[in-house]
């Protein structure tokens, strides 16, 4: 999430790709770095590994972002809160 | 000295441990008050300004001063000469290399490890031996305390929060030893890694799991290395572009096995080099895997424990290197 916050300040437009049990804490890393409403999205579905992701899945999980990527990387970043 | 922190004001230790606690400003234990002349004590004695910058992580916004670390270290319980220590453990952790983010928020809940080396060891009573990695021992559980203490209070690693762990883990709540230097003529950790015999120091490291290397049958060095090997290989340890080369793993080499080493002549860098050549090679399945450690001082070596079980406990690294500190004297 970080990552994502620093690369939105040096001008790069960034969409950010979350593990659903590292949601809170990208949530929180996003409001210490003064961006409490930065949008990033939830991979959802599988909560395993992704070195046992199968190619369905993959597949699935590509769908289902890919379109949700394109629209966040099209926003601006607000200014900090 | 002035302090930063804004003093609050309790009845009596009951409603100071409620509000504490409400707070989260435990690990659930109770907690010794951390009064203005006890954290003031503790800085003069080591000889630190409260303002004193002793690390941060920066993907939290979080600074670490000297004051904080003493708040945490008195409310672990820690006898004021402890401090210098608790001081070079939260250096070490928050050492870049360290990686407090992702070791602290990880799901696999990573464990931080505090190996102490040199004078201090005895001049405390640091366990080396019997029981040393459980209960039972001050400096063991309060050094080992403060660290988390930190990590929980200052560094915001608060499960639900930004600690993310799964399971979390027991080890959490403190994980300090101390290296029996005494037990055999191997050279101590802190002088491998380019320390004099005569410092004492810290060494953290940051773990994923520990494996036991329980070999009772084997009586030669060799059939115990290759148990050791055989464990190590069980479980693997991933290449990582930011860790380079000096990722680390710890071998806690129990009294049982250590015995045939000495008796047997290997030295800790024997041992090491052995180890390291073993892991090495190419892995022949699934429960046989390559361990990428850069060189054999990447194993660290430690002889601990106590007569009985022959083992060697095996701490698998997380996503940081091994840092090693100085204890500074404290200011008697």
């Amino acid at each position: 999430m970080r990552d994502a916050v620093e690369l939105e300040w040096a001008g790069i437009p960034t969409a950010c790709v979350v593990h659903t049990e590292l949601i809170g804490s990208a949530r929180a890393i996003a409001r210490i770095s003064g961006h409490e409403t930065y949008e990033f999205l939830d991979v959802g579905y599988p909560h395993i590994p992704t070195a046992i992701w199968s190619p369905d899945e993959i597949q699935l999980i590509a769908d289902t972002l890919t379109p949700q990527i394109r629209e966040l990387l099209l926003k601006q970043l607000p200014p900090p809160e | 000295m002035t302090l930063a922190a804004e003093p609050h004001t309790y009845a009596d230790y009951d409603e100071l441990l409620e509000d504490y606690y409400e707070r989260g400003w435990t690990d659930g234990l109770p907690v010794v008050p951390p009064t203005a002349e006890k954290v003031q004590r503790f800085l003069t004695l080591a000889g630190l300004e409260p303002d004193e910058i002793l690390g941060s992580v920066p993907t939290r916004a979080v600074v670490v001063t000297a004051e904080h670390a003493a708040i945490n270290a008195v409310m672990a319980g820690c006898r004021p000469e402890y401090f210098p220590a608790v001081v070079a453990a939260v250096r070490a952790h928050l050492d870049e290399m360290g990686n407090c983010h992702s070791t602290t928020g990880t799901l696999s809940g990573a464990v931080q490890t505090v190996i102490i080396n040199g004078p201090v060891r005895n001049e405390w009573g640091v366990a080396s031996g019997q029981g040393c990695l459980g209960p039972g021992f001050r400096p063991n559980a309060t050094i080992g305390r403060a660290l988390r203490l930190v990590i929980r209070n200052v560094c915001r690693a608060i499960p639900g929060f930004l600690d993310r762990a799964s399971f979390s883990s027991p080890m959490r709540y403190s994980f300090c030893f101390a290296e029996n230097e005494e037990a055999s003529d191997w050279v101590p950790l802190h002088v491998q890694r380019g320390f004099a015999a005569e410092q004492s120091t810290v060494t953290v490291a940051s773990f994923m799991n520990f494996v036991p290397a329980t070999d009772m049958t084997s009586r030669t060095c060799v059939d115990i290395a290759n148990s050791i090997v055989k464990t190590m290989r069980s479980k693997g340890i991933g290449g990582d572009k930011w860790l380079g080369q000096d990722h680390n793993v710890v071998a806690i080499v129990g009294k049982e096995h250590h015995r045939y080493f000495i008796e047997e002549g290997w030295s800790k860098a024997d041992l090491q080099h052995y180890l390291w050549e073993r892991i090495h090679e190419p892995t022949s399945g699934p429960d046989d895997r390559f361990c990428n450690i850069g060189y054999p001082e990447g194993i660290l070596v430690v002889a601990a424990g106590g007569a009985g079980m022959a083992e060697t406990w095996l701490l698998m690294p997380h996503l940081a290197h091994a840092i090693t500190r100085v204890i500074e004297p404290a200011q008697l």
